[in-house]
């Protein structure tokens, strides 16, 4: 009887103090650690890069690039924007980015006056500099830095030829480019006119129109009605060859047209996985991340005064759709 | 000596350390918590302080532009100093995580002041100004966002922090709970242990005490503890001991007493006798002498002066009875006790003395020698018909004198030897009272107060002989 009672506290008393032990382990742990706090920030330049397509596929892998030559070169970047194309929100960021006195902004180029406005007075007169990436607007309207990404002029030149490799000589090809005009769209257009102006039995249509989806549709509607025996269809603004391809497969079969485009749009590359699209142009956008934070910090630094102005290429390259030969 | 109150003083301040180092913690503890917390708001603080001066500076910058007086500029002044001030606050903010931002953050507060700096110095309502003034606005309105977006930031990296905090305050409810529990079994265990350690020597000592009350005074009292009870035992333990001894000094003087008592009315039972029988004697005496007279008258002088002998035999016998007298009266009674044998056994009995002379003044107890020398007579003379020899012998052995009767009788048996020295009656044949003679052993052995004073020596058929170790010195208690 009184040995179980020993047993019993003893019990009790090794259970309380191994409970004691866990309560006070947690209690007195310091285990959950703040962020250091700094005096002084310790990376020599603060970059920002700011695009209207937050979230796709294409403007993540220039981030991608971009961190990780930021890392390198021991500048601390962020990545700013909005979505879905909206300029106002981007303008604002820019605006921000402006006043919070940043080392150097890359920037997808937008071919707006209020974008120039931005880049040609407020940041020249705070003196940051500005590199355009990806989409370029002339260095005389935005007194950019330098551009890195693709030469779009040459990327349209690829476009055509593909077409007419595929094609042939003859033939009527419907362009679908954006109403908006922008720089790089024009580099687009003007590199597959050029193209393809050597050919006079090619006929080419441009077709202009807003980007939303519902102009994208009506504007199509409106070309297959006119010209029935189109063969061929470039979506010169990346965006628009979702919709396209749509209004197209209600019509009739995807596979007799010819149909190409960017791959800066959300849809290109999806599609072109299907089968819809017979060529898309691949751009690099990781070495633009990359070279746009190189050149930036190297201007930064002083070791390469002036930037070319006509600005750094990337690789460009046509995906071909191997399934239709 | 005081150990009791030094224990109650021990297990207390055992208590209150115990109790300290709890309280202690815990307030350490909650300090700790406190600072972290002070830290954390501070934080908020700051931040949103930035906030409201940039707003302020916004409102007086408005009013000023509407009004341009001395007072508007004095507080645009104010509130454009309590914006730089936060802006110096804000660099206490920085941390890994918001870096960046934070950053960002001072430079919008420096164009701001810049823009207003620069607004001020331009001409009012000018183009350029009114531009300026929405400038402002818009940075104001960034600076307000950037703030949210800070505190956003501040949330999401503290959360674990926070919710560090929240498990361990409920942990900490348990930690109290689980130390309220353990301390209340070790001070419940301990106070058991305690009292008992007092109270199981007072009940030790209780039962001790009952015990004695009992009557029983023989259980030692034990009680294991080194505090005043244990000292309080002891001498309880002594006193039931003195107690004790002195009962046992009483019983034995009470067996004494009883003793006294005893040998009191036997003594005088016995003087009452002695003195019944001096009455029978002298009558006795008085007809001898009578029939003396008588025998003489009528000429047989020989049964007179037998007469004569046996007279003086019973007037020694009757004075002496209660006194010592020396050995030669002795001898003498015997020589005279001897002639009134002779006239019955004439020739048969022959008496030899060999007696040293200077040991004839040694103090011997009346009517010694006389029974012994008629025990030889009556058992060494009378049943043989040719008679005996019974020889006296005294000599002198320096402590004492060595009195022997030697006879040639028949002798004794070991058993009535034994008899004798035990004092008991001896049941003889023939016409012997038997009293004789251990009344005389036990004469001699009171009178000289040892027991070796009597010896005898005897086989059947070769005689007895009886020896008398006299003492020279006679014990002390008799004199």
């Amino acid at each position: 009887m009184k040995k179980s009672m020993y047993v019993l506290l003893g019990l009790v008393f090794v259970s309380l103090c191994y409970l004691i032990f866990i309560s006070a382990n947690i209690v007195f742990s310091n285990d959950i650690a703040l962020p250091k706090a700094k005096k002084q920030t310790d990376s020599r330049y603060r970059l920002v890069l700011i695009t209207r397509d937050m979230d796709t596929t294409f403007w993540n892998k220039v981030g991608k690039g971009a961190s990780r030559q930021a890392l390198k070169e021991g500048a601390s970047l962020e990545i700013w924007g909005s979505y879905s194309n909206n300029s106002e929100q981007f303008l604002k960021k820019l605006e921000l980015a402006i006043h919070s006195k940043v080392d150097g902004i890359i920037i997808q180029g937008l071919d707006t006056d209020e974008f120039k406005e931005l880049t040609k007075v407020k940041a020249a007169f705070n003196g940051i500099p500005i590199i355009t990436v990806a989409n370029d607007v002339p260095m005389k309207e935005s007194l950019r830095r330098t551009y890195v990404g693709s030469d779009q002029y040459r990327a349209g030149g690829l476009i055509a030829r593909q077409l007419l490799k595929d094609m042939g000589t003859e033939g009527k090809v419907v362009l679908l480019s954006d109403e908006q005009k922008e720089h790089y769209h024009n580099e687009r257009l003007k590199g597959i006119y050029d193209t393809l102006r050597v050919y006079p039995n090619i006929k080419i249509h441009n077709a202009e129109t807003a980007e939303s989806k519902d102009q994208v549709t009506t504007t199509m509607r409106d070309q297959l009605n006119q010209m029935p025996d189109v063969n061929g269809f470039i979506a010169v603004n990346a965006k628009m060859i979702g919709p396209m391809v749509q209004e197209i497969g209600k019509r009739s079969q995807v596979e007799p047209y010819f149909i190409y485009t960017f791959d800066d749009g959300p849809e290109s590359l999806p599609l072109f996985e299907e089968g819809k699209i017979d060529g898309v142009l691949e751009q690099d956008p990781e070495t633009m991340g990359e070279v746009s934070v190189q050149q930036l910090v190297k201007w930064l630094n002083g070791e390469t005064v002036p930037l070319d102005i006509n600005g750094y290429f990337t690789n460009i390259r046509i995906l071909k759709d191997k399934r239709n030969e | 000596m005081n150990s009791i109150r030094r224990k109650i003083l021990t297990f207390t301040t055992i208590v209150i350390v115990i109790m300290s180092i709890i309280w202690i913690a815990l307030t350490f503890y909650n300090y700790k918590t406190q600072v972290k917390y002070n830290d954390i708001l501070n934080r908020y603080l700051i931040l949103s302080d930035v906030s409201r001066s940039s707003n302020q500076v916004i409102t007086d910058l408005n009013n000023y532009m509407n009004q341009s007086t001395p007072e508007n500029l004095k507080k645009l002044e104010g509130s454009k100093k309590a914006l730089e001030t936060s802006r110096y606050e804000v660099f206490k903010v920085r941390n890994e995580v918001n870096d960046f931002t934070l950053t960002n953050y001072i430079h919008l507060m420096g164009s701001l002041i810049e823009t207003i700096d620069r607004l001020m110095g331009l001409e009012r309502d000018s183009e350029a100004a009114v531009k300026d003034l929405a400038e402002t606005t818009r940075i104001s309105n960034y600076i307000s966002e950037m703030t949210l977006t800070l505190i956003d930031m501040e949330l999401k990296t503290h959360e674990p922090f926070y919710r560090g905090i929240m498990e361990q305050s409920i942990e900490l409810v348990k930690l109290a709970i689980w130390m309220v529990l353990l301390t209340s079994l070790l001070l419940l265990l301990a106070t058991y242990w305690f009292s008992l350690s007092i109270t199981r020597p007072v009940q030790q000592l209780t039962k001790a005490a009952s015990e004695l009350a009992k009557g029983r005074f023989d259980n030692e009292i034990t009680v294991k503890s080194n505090d005043e009870i244990a000292f309080l035992a002891k001498t309880f333990d002594h006193m039931r001991t003195n107690i004790n001894n002195l009962i046992q000094q009483i019983k034995e003087k009470a067996k004494l007493e009883h003793e006294l008592q005893q040998n009191k009315i036997l003594l005088q039972e016995s003087h009452f006798r002695s003195l019944q029988s001096q009455m029978n004697p002298h009558f006795l005496f008085n007809t001898l002498n009578t029939l003396s007279k008588k025998a003489y008258l009528e000429g047989s002088e020989e049964i007179s002066d037998l007469l004569v002998s046996v007279a003086d035999l019973l007037r020694y016998n009757l004075k002496q009875i209660d006194r010592s007298v020396t050995l030669k009266d002795e001898l003498m009674v015997v020589n005279q006790y001897m002639q009134i044998q002779k006239a019955r056994f004439t020739d048969r009995l022959q008496l030899k003395l060999d007696i040293d002379d200077s040991c004839l003044d040694i103090d011997i107890p009346a009517l010694t020698l006389q029974p012994i020398i008629e025990n030889a007579v009556i058992h060494a003379i009378e049943p043989n018909i040719n008679g005996g020899v019974i020889t006296i012998r005294v000599k002198d052995l320096n402590e004492y004198v060595a009195v022997q009767i030697e006879d040639d009788g028949i002798g004794m048996s070991e058993e009535n030897i034994t008899q004798i020295l035990m004092e008991r009656q001896v049941k003889t044949a023939g016409h012997s009272t038997g009293i004789g003679f251990s009344n005389v052993v036990k004469r001699l052995r009171l009178f000289y107060d040892r027991d070796d004073v009597i010896h005898i020596e005897s086989s059947l058929g070769s005689g007895t002989a009886v020896l008398l170790k006299i003492p020279k010195q006679r014990g002390e208690m008799h004199d």
